[in-house]
């Protein structure tokens, strides 16, 4: 394979807010290609910290340790490099943006990763056809290609726009923030079946969740419990059900 | 008429004073409307920065070097080429002023209803003064506005269009404002619409040019009993140009103005308009964004007055200032005692992108009325912190990513435009200013 099997590789992250609260206190995690790990934990625990800190927001500040993704610094690249280097981040709340066309939005994205690549870029019309045959693939209408990125969608919709632009930029290392909630279950449905059908050898893709619901329609290779900013417990897939059963305080101190 | 004058005289004014205005032969009437005109700018002198009306534009540059008015035998033959990027390429209909003169060769007057009369200022003072005389006098702009005064009394020429009763005339009509740059000059034009009532007709105003020169426009536009007019400008003047545009339109009942004003290139520029809601339920939409860089200053000003009941008016102006540069929107909007029921709405909503940028903003409603239904608003912030970070978890690059949540920012006003090929090469243009601009 051309592509080294230990996609990312956490040591040690240490990350806090602008206002100095330290959130992430020591998160160690490795993640192979091919590999579905769901990283699950209450509210406040870190979750949305440590994909927003593995995507390269703005507002965090990394005190201590490193990430490694495809052999390199993952944290020395800017959010849109790393975009670029087939990093994807699966919004909690997709953001609204008015004026900007869901597809222009979705070619350009598309094409500086090709450029990026070094291959060529898709004309209007290649692009066009790659994009139904994506939403046909995933069951999702063609009624979000006209509108402006997000604004005026319903949660499903946003959630599946996610899903369908992550399908589209195809990335080695998917994280999909909480994208679970707010959804009824038919959005869940098509949001899990599109997750699976994501699933490859070359890819790897981390699920953050707060309840087991998900888990339900994507099965995960690792579940990993997240509390008070450190991963307290790893274990297969039956990791999820003890927590559905038992609930996080049989890990330790929630708060 | 120059050189010796016998009223009071602004230092400054004297340049524009001793220019020639007009040319041989001009009729009585015009030349004391233009005496008359002259007198006031030399009494009113250039605005000073201590008035509100003129607070956030610096005009030393042209008190330091005065850009005196272009005689009409200084105006060159047009020159061969292509249209210039900033023309609508659909235009069917077109009039160009070249260095401020109708230049024939470089216009297509083409097909129009025979009661429909559409020509340069200058021949319709010689053939329908009947259409012109009284209107150029009777501009409130020329006794407050010394620039306007200064128009009026210097202009060299303009476009008039006069629609009578009933006549729909469909294809926009494109006026064409060019600049040769040969001539450091002042081009002074002035131009008169009168929409008879029922009327409709929709205008499509370009304004661009090379070298370093002033325009001063005027456009007086008069709306009778449900006329409607939809006009269009859009100003790419020169770098090292300073462009003042009034806008000047009355509506009479139930007459329906909408105007869109996009101010994307050009050293320094004001667009001025300036609306009278005479007749009851007249309505009025005002639309405009500027995109200020390197050290231009944009300057919106909009000042409304509703003297009849039911009238309506929407303002949304949007600005975006950069590196040096300085945006500003005044706007007004008076509701007289009778004017009950008016319905009037005012937003300016501006970008402040760089620590060196300024914008200010400074909507003012008066209100005599006491059943009237109005409200203004302004915002200045930074780009939507939360979108750019969206766009670039998608592997958009930073400089794309800014530029498409500018454009999208800026297109909002243009996005009511009609017909489509007209808002579409006004957003084209809106992305190639964005795209110049990131290259500096």
């Amino acid at each position: 394979m051309e592509f080294p099997s230990l996609m990312l590789e956490i040591r040690n992250l240490h990350a806090r807010l602008g206002d100095g609260r330290e959130i992430l206190k020591g998160i160690d995690l490795a993640v192979t290609a091919g590999e579905v790990h769901a990283i699950m934990g209450p509210n406040g625990s870190g979750k949305s910290t440590l994909a927003a800190v593995l995507a390269g927001r703005e507002g965090y500040e990394v005190t201590a340790g490193e990430v490694t993704y495809l052999g390199r610094d993952l944290l020395a690249l800017a959010a849109d490099e790393r975009a670029r280097e087939g990093l994807f981040l699966d919004f909690q709340y997709p953001v609204e943006i008015p004026g900007v066309n869901n597809m222009y939005f979705l070619r350009a994205a598309l094409n500086a990763q090709r450029r990026h690549r070094g291959e060529p870029e898709l004309d209007a019309g290649q692009f066009l056809r790659a994009v139904r045959a994506k939403l046909k693939e995933l069951e999702i209408g063609e009624d979000l290609l006209q509108r402006a990125v997000n604004v005026g969608f319903s949660g499903g919709e946003k959630k599946r726009n996610e899903i369908f632009q992550m399908a589209m930029l195809e990335p080695r290392l998917a994280i999909l923030d909480e994208t679970d909630s707010g959804l009824d279950i038919d959005a869940l449905r098509v949001v899990a079946t599109g997750v699976n059908r994501q699933r490859r050898s070359d890819r790897a893709i981390i699920l953050i969740t707060h309840y087991q619901r998900l888990l339900n329609y994507v099965e995960p290779d690792r579940v990993h419990v997240l509390l008070a900013g450190r991963i307290v417990e790893s274990g297969d897939k039956s990791l999820a059900l003890e927590l559905e059963r038992g609930g996080y305080a049989a890990f330790g101190s929630v708060g | 008429m120059s050189a010796v004058v016998d009223f009071p005289v602004k230092p400054e004014t004297r340049p524009y004073l001793e220019a020639v205005a007009g040319s041989p032969g001009e009729p009585e009437w015009l030349m004391q409307h233009r005496r008359r005109a002259l007198a006031r700018f030399a009494e009113l002198g250039f605005p000073s920065r201590h008035g509100e009306a003129w607070r956030y534009l610096d005009l030393r540059p042209l008190e330091q070097a005065p850009l005196r008015p272009l005689a009409a035998t200084e105006v060159e033959a047009a020159r061969a080429g292509g249209d210039p990027a900033s023309a609508w390429p659909a235009a069917g209909l077109r009039l160009t002023l070249l260095d401020g003169r109708f230049a024939p060769e470089l216009s297509r007057l083409g097909e129009m209803p025979a009661t429909v009369w559409f020509g340069s200022m200058r021949d319709a003072i010689v053939r329908r003064p009947d259409l012109v005389g009284e209107a150029l006098e009777a501009l409130a702009a020329d006794r407050d506005q010394p620039f306007a005064a200064l128009n009026a009394g210097v202009f060299g020429d303009g476009f008039t269009l006069a629609v009578p009763e009933g006549v729909v005339v469909e294809p926009p009509i494109e006026i064409l404002h060019l600049a040769s740059g040969r001539s450091t000059a002042s081009f002074h034009t002035r131009s008169l619409v009168t929409l008879g009532a029922a009327s409709r007709v929709r205008l499509v105003e370009i304004y661009t040019g090379e070298g370093r020169y002033w325009r001063n426009d005027v456009v007086a536009v008069r709306l009778a009993r449900g006329a409607a007019i939809d006009r269009v400008a859009l100003v790419e003047e020169a770098d090292a140009a300073l462009h003042l545009a009034v806008f000047d339109a009355t509506l009479g009942p139930d007459a329906r103005l909408s105007s869109t004003a996009l101010l994307l290139a050009g050293g320094t520029l004001r667009h001025d308009a300036v609306v009278r809601c005479q007749g009851e339920g007249a309505r009025c939409g005002l639309y405009g964004a500027y995109l200020a860089a390197g050290r231009q200053q944009a300057n919106f000003v909009t000042t409304l007055d509703h003297c009849a009941p039911r009238g309506e008016t929407r303002e949304v102006f949007k600005g975006v200032a950069a590196d040096r540069a300085h945006g500003a929107f005044q706007g007004r909007i008076t509701v007289r005692p009778n004017a009950q029921k008016v319905d009037a709405h005012m937003l300016s909503r501006n970008l402040l992108l760089g620590a060196h940028a300024a914008v200010d903003t400074k909507p003012e409603l008066e209100i005599f009325a006491d059943d009237v239904k109005c409200s203004h608003g302004a915002t200045v912030g930074d780009l939507d912190a939360t979108a750019l970070f969206y766009l670039l978890s998608r592997g958009i690059r930073r400089a794309d990513a800014r530029r498409m949540l500018i454009d999208a920012f800026l297109r909002e006003p243009v996005d009511r435009v009609e017909p489509a090929s007209l808002r579409d090469h006004l957003l084209a243009r809106l992305s190639a200013r964005l795209a110049v601009l990131e290259e500096t």
